[in-house]
């Protein structure tokens, strides 16, 4: 009897679509990449309501052993000596952009005379709107 | 006479793509951090040098402790227990200011928690927002004292 040759098949694995998801992945990375404009490690209070920060917002961190770093929102945060240097950084700012919002990024453990210090210094500069940094709260955390 | 003409090749050089494709997705996943964007809206006032006076007997005073206690017009409180306080007081006049006064040596997360329980009016029926004061430790030295 004659047997039917058999085919043989390449193996190949199909490539066609990588160059497309690939392509979609660094899409979606282009969109929701922001770069921080500071990295200070502090561990955030926790709230039930949070609201969107907006974009482009001045920074005022604190750490848990009270040294605080300001950025005006376009550069690197640097640490200052005392909470004046925050009035004269957020004066200087306000006075370029009265609308520009900060944001107060607190380690939870922070003494609240420090946070006084610059929300007082926040308030001298005449800034408006301030949002502090949080976590979300869980049910768990009750 | 047929001529043997060496046309160029009219195709776009593509085999390299894929690899400068995962080079890029390799720096941004190095690169993206994600990080908190969220937070508490916290309005200050005008930086007013003759705001108008507020009778301490007008106001309700919740004052939170280094240890985290609350002290609320004298009288200690647990968190949830601060609106349904407030409550009669606030329905007869919403105005009522509710001054948060934390001790200086007072952990920030603690102010936090109670500003947070404040702004959660409505889930207690009240019908305005609570006006809520943090006066810095420079406006109740020069307002207060």
């Amino acid at each position: 009897m004659k047997l039917k040759a058999t085919i043989e098949h390449k193996p190949n694995i199909p490539t066609a679509s990588m160059a497309d998801i690939a392509f979609l992945l660094i899409i979606f990375f282009m969109l929701t990449i922001t770069f921080e404009v500071d990295k200070t490690q502090v561990t955030l209070p926790k709230t039930t309501l949070r609201y969107e920060i907006p974009k482009q917002s001045a920074y005022v961190s604190i750490d848990p052993d009270g040294r605080i770093r300001v950025s005006d929102g376009t550069e690197q945060s640097a640490l200052v000596s005392a909470a004046d240097e925050v009035l004269s950084m957020a004066a200087g700012v306000i006075a370029m952009d009265p609308t520009k919002v900060f944001v107060v990024k607190a380690h939870g453990d922070a003494e609240w005379l420090r946070v006084d210090e610059v929300i007082d210094a926040l308030k001298r500069a005449k800034v408006r709107d301030v949002y502090l940094l949080s976590d979300q709260r869980t049910v768990d955390d009750l | 006479m047929k001529l043997d003409r060496d046309r160029p090749d009219d195709e776009i050089p593509t085999s390299s793509m894929a690899d400068i494709a995962f080079l890029l997705i390799v720096f941004f996943m190095v690169t993206t951090t994600f990080t908190a964007t969220r937070g508490l809206d916290f309005a200050l006032p005008e930086d007013d040098d003759d705001p108008p006076v507020v009778e301490k007997e007008e106001s309700v005073l919740v004052e939170i402790m280094p240890n985290g206690e609350l002290i609320v017009d004298q009288d200690p409180m647990q968190l949830q227990e601060i609106i349904p306080y407030l409550k009669p007081k606030l329905e007869r006049n919403p105005k009522k200011p509710v001054i948060i006064r934390p001790d200086i040596a007072t952990p920030y997360r603690y102010m936090v928690q109670v500003y947070d329980e404040l702004r959660q009016w409505e889930d207690y029926g009240l019908e305005q927002p609570i006006n809520i004061s943090v006066p810095t430790q420079r406006e109740i030295q020069s307002f207060w004292y």
